[in-house]
């Protein structure tokens, strides 16, 4: 259940930071890290497929009504629900590699990214057209891998807080026990 | 747990779902019935935007200056250079409209004279007792030695030395300077010294004849010097002001307030070919609006002991003046002043130029009165 609340908190801590801070940073190329897809990413790789996905999809389905948005309603909760499913079947192999959170990122935010026009083309929205694409996506790749180390350790170490806090008896209680399950 | 049947029906829900709302909201278009629910989300995050955006903007900013900063120093830098460089032309601007101003006087005065004029700029002058000035224009322009320079208000001074590009030129107020100067109305001819521009008045007027009466107010234009070198006739030169009785001499001094402005020369104009006719008074600006009534002069014209002691005397010019001196006074000049003024020859002048001239006298009469009553008090009869 903590673990719930914990990917609640987490996701509406992105969406904010997203919407207030990330995109109106003065960044190069005018493109800002896409936090709401690392937190689902991270939340995905530490707590599974199940968490990744039920988080991507509300943390998307939040991220179409944040007020700035003026897309159809639906699209990031999609895209953001696969790829929540997907970097969770990868949590098993997150202490295996420690270059797999960064290889995860890196193809969630370009497929995220990815997803996300190609629904945009399909819905005919103007905004997502091959030569924007074309420019954004490597940056926005790039950006997205530089900023995951701090949201997946952050998404880390609150994880395994509260799992810490919730069960006191000091149970050998780290993700690691829970997927090997 | 991971990858189970269950979270494979969730997720299969879940796209579903997230499909259906792309479509519905899609086909709905603007009355898409999700409407609602963005409507829901600006009434949830928009007050936590709106809190987060207080707490975040200031750190923003600060961010904004920091990563700004060499951009805005660069953009200062440029912005200083560009207002310094608009704040020149601002003043060239200024000082070009002063200048074009003054070169309308100055072709008013050379078309009412018939002079013909190279334009030329002051660009230094001399220092300490020297009154001299660079002018730049040279022999290049045709300036020679010896020629007159004149301003749209009167005398300048003549040329001394011509370079291939600038020329040096005497004032008339140097102390090294003497003008051939002829009284306006009776005609009398005298000389006009130069006293320097720093005593109280930089122009004394000595007639040749010590008994001829010669009011404040009267006129003087230049004489002319033979072949009309040095000084052309007929520059205005300046207003008498007032007379220097000096016990047993025998020639009156008057002290003269020059037309030209000799501390603040820019535009000035060599005079590189002399008038066919001899202008007379015509160049003068037209009389104040209160004239001096000046008494006939009692003696005979014309200076028959002495020769003018400037370097043209002139043998024709008497002879000429005589001749002209009952001719009937031109309309500009009022008519106290009508005993002996131009004759014929300038007043057709004026009406050849007469687009020129009207222009030209109003902006010197506006300039007339103030000219005349200010030197009398300050000015002790010392000087």
């Amino acid at each position: 259940m903590s673990r719930n609340v914990l990917a609640t908190i987490v996701a509406a801590a992105a969406l904010l930071l997203q919407v207030a801070v990330a995109n109106r940073l003065p960044l190069p190329a005018s493109v800002s890290p896409n936090l709401v897809l690392l937190a689902v990413v991270a939340l995905a790789l530490v707590n599974g497929s199940m968490t990744g996905l039920v988080t991507g999809f509300f943390a998307g389905l939040a991220t179409d009504i944040v007020p700035p948005a003026d897309h159809t309603i639906g699209r990031y909760a999609f895209v953001y629900c696969l790829i929540g499913y997907v970097c969770g079947l990868a949590a098993d192999d997150l202490e295996r590699s420690p270059v797999l959170p960064f290889v995860a990122v890196a193809a969630g935010a370009l497929a995220g990214s990815v997803l996300y026009a190609m629904v945009g083309m399909l819905l005919g929205d103007p905004r997502t057209r091959w030569p924007v694409l074309s420019h954004q996506l490597p940056v926005q790749v790039l950006y997205d891998v530089i900023a995951s180390p701090f949201v997946v350790w952050a998404v880390l170490r609150l994880t395994r807080r509260a799992e810490r806090q919730h069960d006191p008896g000091g149970l050998d209680a780290v993700p690691g026990f829970y997927r090997a399950r | 747990m991971n990858d189970t049947r269950r979270t494979r029906a969730v997720l299969g829900v879940l796209l579903l779902i997230s499909l259906a709302m792309i479509t519905v909201d899609y086909r709905g278009g603007e009355h898409s019935p999700l409407r609602g629910l963005r409507a829901f989300g600006e009434a949830i995050f928009g007050p936590i935007e709106d809190a987060a955006a207080a707490v975040v903007t200031p750190v923003g900013h600060a961010l904004d200056t920091i990563i700004g900063s060499p951009d805005a120093h660069r953009r200062i830098n440029r912005l200083e250079r560009e207002n310094q460089r608009l704040r020149q032309q601002l003043r060239a601007q200024q000082i070009d409209k002063s200048r074009a101003e003054q070169l309308h006087r100055l072709l008013g005065t050379a078309g009412l004279g018939g002079y013909r004029i190279v334009a030329a700029q002051v660009i230094s002058a001399g220092e300490g007792v020297e009154e001299t000035v660079t002018i730049d224009a040279g022999s290049g322009d045709g300036i020679r030695t010896d020629m007159t320079v004149i301003t749209g208000d009167g005398l300048v001074g003549r040329v001394t030395q011509v370079g291939p590009a600038t020329s040096t030129v005497l004032l008339a107020t140097d102390a090294a300077s003497s003008v051939g100067g002829r009284l306006e109305g009776s005609g009398e001819i005298g000389v006009v010294r130069g006293t320097g521009r720093r005593s109280g008045s930089p122009l004394t007027f000595e007639l040749l004849d010590s008994t001829v009466e010669i009011k404040p107010g009267q006129r003087i234009v230049s004489f002319g010097s033979q072949g009309n070198r040095p000084y052309v006739p007929g520059v205005p030169i300046g207003t008498v002001i007032r007379i220097q009785r000096t016990p047993g001499s025998l020639t009156r001094t008057a002290i003269v307030r020059p037309f030209t402005h000799f501390t603040a020369l820019d535009v000035v104009g060599v005079v590189v070919a002399p008038p066919k006719k001899n202008p007379r008074d015509a160049v003068l600006p037209p009389a104040p609006p209160k004239p001096k009534t000046p008494s006939p002069s009692p003696s005979n014209p014309g200076p028959s002991n002495a020769g003018p002691p400037n370097a043209g005397a002139p043998a024709p010019a008497p002879t000429r003046r005589a001749s002209d001196e009952p001719s009937a006074a031109p309309r500009a000049m009022p008519s106290a002043e009508e005993s002996a003024s131009a004759g014929p020859p300038s007043r057709r002048r004026r009406s050849s130029t007469a687009t020129e001239a009207p222009r030209a006298r109003r902006t010197l009469t506006s300039t007339e009165p103030p000219r005349q009553r200010r030197p009398r008090t300050p000015h002790s009869p010392g000087d």
